[in-house]
């Protein structure tokens, strides 16, 4: 008994270790944001520069409008988000509880689609919105990429590992699919909801290509586009561009905080079969 | 057998309903009704219109959009920087999945063991650079990799100009690329360890295996599925990364980073050269299809008995 009880500290400190070791650049990133840039780029001295001023991010919001950029971000990819998610549960209850002709067809284009690499979609797209004339707007950032492939098939996984019976009985009690959907199949995917909202909200929060191609205006510009603005802007500015990541990824760490408890589940139901 | 639960289908939901407009807008045709609109507008037409426009002298900037034929497609293969970048993202593709599913795999089997106290707090460590965005970490690695004040350099006692370097550059992308991402692997992993069969595992301990015999004849096998589902959309995503390429490196120093994404990136948003860029983005797409019917086939034909 002893002896397991110190392999368990043993091998639990390892992979302290190892986690540790995994972080560094978040700690040194974090530490770094609150020096000044003179200590930053220091040669001697040691591996952590001292931590002393705030002004790196005062800085931000003065140089480039931070918040703004920030609060943009947050709004196009919380939205993004929901909608993802919507969108993936009723077509994969569609595809896992309804039976129709061309059912396995029509998923397997919408499967199929995953493998298409952005770069085949991306300029006949980019044509689009300049014909639409939505350059510039939120309607470009917003309209493509409501429906994510991966999400129907995360939740056409999950939703067919929920029994028939508990469909049919509701049927029975005269319930019609919008409301089995909305009342039972819903509150019973928390698992594939945690799993993808941590994943869409990621995707969509560090997106770079297109709200670069599509937006020019620099107040409606995302987070991810400003942040190499600003290192191209403020080459030398390590010091804000460490204030400015250190922000931009708490957002999507508070996401994961919020939903990580169902989220190994999640993921285990969707692509373990 | 399709038809006949067909009809038992809307057999139930004329009941509900009853009038003829509540049939024809019921959640699943309009579900998929918007679904095909959508895909066709937003993904059927864009890969037409990607093949379409391969063919064609395309520059947005002063609006030509000239039939060619096979022109841009001769001129992409016969381009030395096309075949770089192609070799530069097989040796990217192959050195990032195979470290991500031996240290996804490592970590999961350590994390899983019941001697393991934390396991939340350590999965979720591990997962801290899988859930933060790719340009935010990028440039931290810039900075990682810097020969003067760089944190790599300092610590490890090395005197390497790591993203400057033409030797070490790309190795240096693929070192960021594995730090970022093997936490999805472990995430995954975990995932599928859980939901093993214990009755295997306990048949396995009568019949006296030892954990080493356990892990190869047992627990690998089974977690196949997960393995290639792995592969497979790692290989997508690599096939595809470019952003890592674009903030620490651009490419260089001279094209030595180069990969196809990158490559495509470069042409059509920095040349604006569409149609040599669809052409690319073609070979690219025809590449990946290839690669996942082959991953699939390969493990078809290794893995009859389990599925």
């Amino acid at each position: 008994m002893r002896a397991r009880k110190m392999w368990s500290w043993i091998l639990t400190g390892m992979l302290f270790i190892l986690a540790l070791i995994t972080i560094i650049p978040f700690v040194w990133m974090f530490i770094s944001s609150f020096a000044p840039n003179s200590e930053i780029v220091k040669v001697s001295g040691g591996i952590f520069p001292k931590p002393t001023t705030l002004s790196n991010y005062r800085g931000i919001q003065e140089k480039f409008d931070f918040l703004r950029l920030f609060l943009n971000s947050l709004f196009v990819s919380s939205f993004k988000t929901v909608v993802i998610i919507y969108t993936s549960a009723a077509l994969g209850y569609v595809f896992s509880k309804m039976r129709f002709r061309g059912r396995n067809l029509i998923f397997g284009i919408v499967l199929s689609t995953m493998m298409v690499p952005w770069a085949v979609t991306i300029i006949p797209q980019y044509e689009m919105m300049t014909k639409f004339g939505w350059l510039d707007t939120y309607k470009a950032l917003l309209a493509p990429g409501l429906v994510n492939a991966f999400g129907v098939f995360l939740f056409r996984q999950s939703i067919g590992g929920i029994p028939d019976e508990i469909v049919e009985a509701a049927k029975l009690d005269g319930a019609g699919d919008a409301v089995i959907f909305h009342r039972i199949i819903l509150p019973m995917s928390r698992n594939s909801i945690s799993a993808l909202a941590i994943f869409t909200f990621l995707w969509n929060w560090e997106d770079y290509l297109w709200p670069f191609l599509m937006i020019t205006d620099e107040k409606k510009q995302l987070l991810s586009v400003g942040l190499k603005m600003f290192s191209g802007r403020y080459g030398t500015d390590y010091g804000g561009l460490f204030a400015a990541t250190s922000i931009a990824i708490i957002p999507v760490l508070v996401v994961y905080v919020v939903f990580q408890k169902q989220f190994i589940a999640g993921v285990a139901s969707g692509s373990g079969k | 057998m399709k038809a006949v639960t067909k009809t038992g289908h809307t057999g139930s939901k004329t009941i509900q309903t009853g009038k003829g407009l509540g049939r024809v807008f019921t959640m699943r045709n309009v579900s998929l009704a918007a679904l095909v609109i959508y895909f066709s507008v937003f993904m059927i037409y864009p890969i037409f219109k990607a093949f379409a426009g391969s063919m064609h002298d395309w520059n947005p900037l002063i609006g030509t959009y000239k039939w060619v034929g096979f022109d841009n497609f001769r001129l992409v293969l016969s381009d030395g920087l096309f075949w770089k970048s192609i070799g530069n993202t097989a040796v990217f593709c192959l050195v990032s999945v195979v470290f991500r599913i031996v240290l996804g795999l490592g970590l999961a089997l350590l994390l899983s063991s019941k001697l393991v106290k934390a396991k939340d707090t350590l999965r979720g460590l591990f997962y801290m650079p899988t859930i933060t965005p790719m340009v935010a970490v990028a440039f931290v690695w810039v900075w990682m990799f810097d020969p003067q004040f760089g944190m790599i350099d300092r610590v490890l006692g090395l005197d390497i100009n790591w993203l400057k370097d033409p030797n070490w550059a790309l190795p240096a992308v693929i070192i960021m690329t594995i730090w970022k991402d093997f936490g999805y692997a472990v995430v995954l992993y975990l995932g599928a360890l859980m939901s093993l069969p214990r009755s295997v595992y306990e048949a396995a301990a009568i019949d006296g295996a030892n954990a080493w015999q356990t892990f190869w004849k047992i627990t690998l096998p089974l977690l196949k599925p997960m393995t290639l589902f792995i592969v497979i959309t790692s290989l997508i995503s690599y096939l595809q990364a470019y952003v890592q390429i674009m903030i620490m490196t651009g490419g260089g120093p001279g094209t030595q980073t180069y990969t196809i994404s990158y490559l495509i990136f470069d042409e059509a948003f920095q040349k604006y050269k569409f149609g040599t860029a669809s052409a690319m983005s073609v070979l690219l797409f025809l590449m990946t299809g290839i690669l996942t019917i082959l991953m699939f086939k390969a493990s078809g034909d290794m893995n009859m008995e389990e599925s």
